[in-house]
């Protein structure tokens, strides 16, 4: 275990040295580093290569802003109950400005993110955990009397990479959810005029954040994202995918209501609303709480966090599908298409009995004659 | 018959002999009439199948290792799904080369007086005046149109089938084909949505089909049925028609 201190990683010191001085020794630092070139899906050849970058880097300029956000995130990359390398590494992270993490206040703070970013000018990684409220100019989240629009705007200008962090600065998350009313955004749908990485999930996993800022510190760039700009190496794949209760699907196994004898066994959560299947996220492996165990494992279904806007497009969490949009939660799609089938088939029936009860009329009517010799009366279209 | 283009399947030569008083027409090639088969059979799978899948109604007991149910049911509705694109690719290309009943002008009714012909077929289907609607060999206008949805609602079918399909192998062919559809539609649980409801227009078209179908064959003795089997229906000789 190591734990934190006030000031784990000063401005001159590589990181060998750093981790050095608190006691990581040489073959747990190569270990921390062919786990983090497995990670990254670059082999275990990559390793020395990890290695080498990684110890030789000296502390580089992180400013990381908290926008309207629940420090979830923060907790979630920061805070774990046995610090690993990787929480030394993410050390890295100024706590000169670091609303939840930093001494200071007001002004003195304030005016030292201005000097840090002037004097790291291009060279900086600006990590954003928190959405951007564009809704009557943006009064909903101001920071020193300035809007979240403005201090992403300002501290995107001269960074090196864009990392946004959790559902926040994915998407705007729970706050964008309909109705919106603070016209809460991403932090891709501000700073367009340079890539943004998004680290999705609510919170997402810490290893994710450590194990991209490696990436970046070792190859100097961000790595190969998804359509989502979602770091591949981790959302590369579905949850359901890699889950652990996928044999229980594919058998046709499923909780029906949570704590029923199903659920006891561990079978697939798909009934109960589980949404593995459409969602990217390395849960299954990484897993939280220093691997201890994750949602799907504990029992409970995915509610898909990795995927943007999924307080509107997961919802309702315990069903396997959306609502019809209108008709309440007691209507459900599925009682709609069955009234509308039976419906058609009662139709049918009724009109082949009143077709009868014509025809048995018309032929107490009609004196009887030869097919195909009487004048057409009827239509003969199917 | 005068096709507008020669179809490309032959006509058969001599039509089954009709009984006095009928004339037999020959309406459907056997490409259209295999694809309608084996189509109906694929989308009867696909809907069991897909029932399951959206909403697994057996339970399979014991250990996980000695059943394979939704895979298969799976399995299944895959492959009824690609063999269902493959008798629409048949379809597409018989809409330029079939007869008139079969190309693409006969899906779309939107011509005005097909406006007019709607109305009466819905009239006569509601007991409104039946004699005063007018005669079709091929596809009445309210026919086309409810086929016309039906390829829509199947082809559908096809798109958010394979934009969900694409979801366990990103970067593959089916994920890149149709990566454009969950961010048009909104998510990947719309499309799930999507997929789900459709399923219920052949639900409701089926019995409908059926019965018309049945219908015009048991009541006015015109072998609607047997055009889809042998591609000859037998008419009344007496009866004009508006697509003769
Ligand atoms: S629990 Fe969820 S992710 Fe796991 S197999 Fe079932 S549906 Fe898939």
């Amino acid at each position: 275990m190591y734990y934190p201190t006030a000031h784990p990683w000063t401005e001159d010191e590589t990181l060998a040295q750093h981790l050095e001085r608190r006691g990581v020794g040489r073959r747990e630092f190569l270990e921390f580093c062919s786990s983090m070139a497995a990670v990254l899906g670059l082999g275990s050849l990559a390793a020395p290569k990890v290695a080498q970058a990684m110890q030789t880097q000296r502390r580089p300029s992180v400013i990381w802003l908290q926008l309207q956000e629940c420090t979830g995130c923060v907790e979630s990359v920061l805070r774990t109950s046995e610090p690993t390398i990787g929480d030394l590494v993410l050390d890295l992270v100024s706590l000169d400005y670091q609303h939840t993490l930093m001494a200071g206040a007001g002004t003195a703070v304030e005016t030292a993110k201005q000097d840090a970013m002037a004097a790291n000018e291009g060279g900086y990684v600006l990590i954003v955990t928190g959405s951007v409220p564009l809704a009557e100019d943006g009064i909903y989240c101001t920071i020193g009397g300035r809007t979240a629009k403005e201090i992403v705007e300002e501290g995107a200008r001269g960074a090196a990479a864009v990392i946004a962090v959790g559902a926040c600065a994915h998407f705007g998350s729970v706050q964008s959810a309909r109705p919106n009313p603070t016209g809460a955004v991403g932090i891709r749908d501000v700073i367009t005029d340079k890539p943004v990485l998004n680290i999705a999930g609510c919170p997402p996993l810490g290893d994710v954040v450590t194990a991209t800022v490696v990436h970046f510190l070792t190859f100097g760039r961000l790595p190969a994202v998804d359509g989502e700009g979602r770091p591949l190496f981790a959302y590369g794949s579905r949850i359901h995918d890699q889950c652990s209760r996928r044999a229980h699907f594919d058998a046709g196994q499923y909780v029906t209501v949570f704590d029923d004898e199903a659920a006891r066994k561990g079978w697939c959560l798909y009934k109960v609303g589980c949404k593995g299947p459409a969602t990217f996220s390395p849960c299954p492996i990484f897993q939280w709480n220093t691997r201890t165990n994750w949602p799907i494992g504990a029992g409970h279904p995915c509610i898909g966090c990795t995927e943007p806007h999924f307080w509107d497009t997961m919802t309702p969490f315990y069903d396997r599908l959306p609502d019809v949009g209108g008709f309440g939660i007691e209507n459900k799609v599925d009682l709609i298409g069955a009234a509308a089938a039976i419906g058609a088939t009662a139709g049918v029936v009724a009109h082949a009995a009143v077709t009868g009860v014509q025809n048995r009329r018309k032929r107490r009517d009609l004196p009887i004659v030869e097919a195909g010799t009487v004048k057409q009366e009827e239509d003969n279209n199917g | 018959m005068t096709a507008t283009a020669q179809p490309v399947a032959a006509t058969p030569k001599d039509p089954p002999p009709a009984k006095p008083g009928y004339r037999s027409v020959y309406l459907w090639h056997w490409p259209i009439r295999a694809m309608h088969w084996v189509a109906g059979g694929c989308i009867a799978l696909l809907v069991v199948t897909g029932f399951y899948i959206g909403g697994p109604y057996f339970m399979t007991p014991g250990e996980a290792s000695e059943h394979f149910l939704m895979g298969w049911m799976r399995f299944l509705h895959f492959s009824a799904a690609a063999i269902l694109v493959a008798t629409a690719v048949i379809r597409v290309y018989w809409l330029f080369v079939g007869n008139r009943f079969e190309r693409w002008q006969a899906l779309f009714p939107f011509r005005p007086r097909d406006w007019g012909h709607m109305v009466q077929v819905l009239r006569k289907y509601l007991f409104i005046h039946p004699e005063r609607a007018p005669h079709w060999l091929g596809h009445n206008p309210l026919q086309q149109v409810s086929y016309t949805v039906l390829y829509v609602v199947a082809g559908t079918q096809v798109v958010t089938g394979f934009a969900m399909y694409g979801l366990s192998n990103p970067g593959g062919f089916f994920a890149s084909t149709f990566g454009w559809v969950a961010p048009l539609l909104g998510g990947h649980q719309v499309v799930r949505f999507v997929h789900h409801i459709m399923t219920w227009y052949f639900l409701i078209f089926l019995p409908i089909h059926i019965y018309l179908s049945l219908r015009a064959d048991l009541l006015h003795r015109e072998a609607r049925v047997s055009s889809i089997v042998d591609g000859f229906r037998f008419v009344r000789a007496d009866v004009d028609f508006i697509d003769e």
